[in-house]
């Protein structure tokens, strides 16, 4: 049987609990009232997938960000006597051809990745607010225009693209890496967040807030902006896996991030030149990269269904 | 029938000039002076102005744009999406060169997703929650997330150096399109594009494999999916002809979002394995700094994008009969 949740009920409310007035209790009563974080917190713990995906997403981010900061410069430092030396406690995996820590370059790798995907995803978002929520207020010839823009971005050839603007405006240039994916990559923000406005721009509260005289900067921010939160968190969760793989992949064909700095894609690239030596470097970057796309669009999903405020609860 | 593609055609035109505007932007914006290549000590500042008017440089923004655009659509010129500052070749005719095998490579790749994506969606859909549904579910749920590069790296390396042929050497080959001195031998091009089209089509099987389990799931709980199995057909039958059938226009809408992905794979996917096509070009020209093929081939990539889509649309309307023009 499903339950209605208490704080969504549209039904009239009344003034007097039921079972005052003598009548049989409603199930739905015998709830106990949850604030909005409660109920997100509680929808996001049955996601079991989700939940993993946090747990493993807090590690790598723990060790991305504790290893580099413990050990400084490590992760360029070479040292000739430790050219393909084995693994020690040190170096649980081992040194490369240069004799550089390969555990501790794998860590900075995974935090210079993460770096570039959440700031990529902040002009993703950003974008995508802007553009998503002015074309589904509005409305009407503005709204047309801006998704005609919209499928002009979405017909670019995306790695094209980025390839050309690296480039053209820098070769190996984080914050060139990190404007390229951004600009490249908003369409599908855009495109959630102007179809739950178009939704939400005559939903009673909406009305109310405009009825009361508030301005559209207003109700764009304060009212609909929030009811928008978990299509945006998709969008954002599928940005950073997109904008990781993108980094990586620009840095594997040498227009991204090239060595002494580390990055999975140059790691990759670099693994490949001792496939019949060391097969396993190459497997490294490459599992650190599949856990953070993973993890991300788990952790999308899950958020996604907890933030939903239309979401019920199994009991 | 013919005024819908007509329309389609037309309402592509606007998209085409939009992609064509920002990549113009994107090179006019970038940083550095078009003549700095011909900068040198004995090369006078009058005679740089005098290349800024040979090549148009002095006039207005518009006016440049119109020229290139105008020019780029005159395919017919050999000299219209002008030379490569590497070899002087037309742009045209190294790009031409290179668009059979890349086509090669996607429309393989297309194929063997579509092979076996389309059973293995079934499959699950239809014994769906049993072990199998669960294993296709969580390997095309990995599979989707594991990049096309890293793929093909990995797939090289079981393909070239793992697995060993009679001769001790690696079993398929790891680069280039034919083997020396067999350049018409198909079985040679076939056994060459064995491990590119499976690191390439390994991410398509997946997310293909997963649209069509719940394509079908949805169409096995519609009504004339009870009515087929009321009168007592066949399994076989009430899947093969009532289920599968509708089931499959939805994946159409794939084929348009496959291409650009596809494109995009194949870019890397050519590098990788030296596979001489678009992608390699492309690669070794940003390396070069060729920017008149940089620029060529994304506007090609931006026309392939919109006729994948186009595409698309047109092939939904021919499978599904509620769709009216």
């Amino acid at each position: 049987m499903e339950r209605a949740d208490p704080t969504l009920t549209a039904a009239p409310i009344a003034p007097v609990a039921p079972s005052e007035r003598g009548e049989a209790v409603d199930e739905v009563d015998l709830i106990p009232v949850r604030t909005y974080w409660q109920l997100v917190r509680q929808r996001f713990a049955q996601h079991r997938l989700a939940v993993m995906a946090l747990i493993v997403l807090a590690v790598l981010v723990v060790l991305a960000l504790a290893v580099p900061t413990l050990t400084g410069n490590t992760y360029k430092l070479t040292r000739l006597d430790r050219v393909d030396a084995m693994a020690t406690v040190e170096a649980p995996l081992g040194y490369n051809e240069i004799g550089q820590n390969i555990a501790v370059r794998l860590a900075k790798a995974t935090q210079t990745s993460l770096l570039i995907g959440l700031a990529a995803v902040l002009i993703i978002v950003g974008i995508g607010i802007l553009v998503g929520s002015i074309a589904g207020y509005m409305g009407g010839w503005t709204d047309n225009l801006l998704m005609r823009f919209v499928d002009i971005v979405l017909s670019l050839p995306g790695l094209f693209i980025i390839l050309m603007i690296v480039s053209l405006f820098g070769v190996g240039d984080v914050r060139v890496v990190i404007i390229a994916i951004g600009i490249t990559g908003w369409t599908l923000a855009a495109r959630l967040i102007r179809a739950e406005f178009l939704a939400l721009r005559n939903a009673d509260y909406v009305q109310a807030a405009r009825a009361l005289g508030a301005g559209h900067r207003r109700i764009i921010v304060r009212h609909m902006l929030p009811a928008a939160m978990a299509p945006l968190v998709v969008a954002a969760a599928l940005g950073v896996a997109d904008s990781v793989v993108t980094e990586a992949a620009l840095s594997f064909l040498g227009f991204g991030i090239s060595p002494p700095e580390a990055s999975l894609g140059n790691m990759l690239t670099n693994a490949q030149s001792y496939f019949f030596s060391a097969p396993e470097r190459a497997l490294y970057p490459g599992v650190v990269l599949v856990l953070l796309v993973l993890c991300a669009s788990f952790l999308g999903d899950g958020l996604r269904d907890a933030l939903d405020p239309r979401q019920r609860i199994e009991a | 029938m013919l005024s819908y593609v007509l329309r389609r055609l037309i309402q592509a035109i606007p998209i085409l000039v939009g992609i064509s505007l920002i990549v113009f932007l994107i090179v006019y914006l970038s940083p550095g002076d078009p003549v700095d290549r011909f900068r040198n000590p004995r090369v006078t500042p009058e005679q740089l102005q005098r290349l800024r008017v040979l090549y148009g440089l002095d006039k207005p923004l518009i006016e440049q744009y119109l020229r290139w655009f105008t020019g780029f659509l005159q395919i017919w010129r050999p000299e219209a999406w002008g030379y490569s500052f590497l070899d002087g070749q037309p742009v045209i005719h190294k790009i031409a060169e290179r668009v059979p095998a890349t086509m090669q490579l996607m429309g393989v790749s297309l194929m063997v997703t579509i092979i076996f994506a389309i059973p293995i969606g079934v499959l699950a859909a239809v014994r769906q929650y049993s072990f199998a549904d669960k294993l296709i579910t969580t390997l095309a749920t990995v599979g989707y997330a594991v990049p096309s590069f890293l793929l093909g790296v990995y797939v090289l390396y079981i393909g070239g150096v793992v697995l060993r042929g009679p001769d001790g050497r690696g079993l398929f080959p790891t680069f280039g399109q034919t083997s020396f001195g067999k350049d018409n031998d198909l079985l040679d091009l076939a056994w060459h594009l064995v491990l590119p089209v499976t690191s390439l089509a390994i991410q398509q099987i997946a997310g293909w494999a997963r649209y069509m389990r719940s394509s079908m799931l949805e169409v096995l709980h519609q009504d004339y999916v009870r009515t087929a199995r009321a009168k007592g057909l066949p399994q076989s039958r009430v899947l093969g002809k009532h289920a599968l059938r509708n089931a499959l226009i939805p994946i159409i809408t794939l084929l348009g979002l496959t291409i650009p992905s596809l494109l995009a794979g194949a870019v890397i996917t050519e590098f990788i394995f030296s596979w001489p096509g678009l992608g390699q070009l492309t690669i070794a020209a940003i390396g070069n700094r060729d920017y008149p093929v940089v620029l060529a081939t994304s506007m090609l990539g931006g026309v392939l994008v919109i006729v994948g889509n186009l595409l698309a649309d047109v092939l939904y309307g021919v499978v599904d009969p509620r769709i009216k023009y």
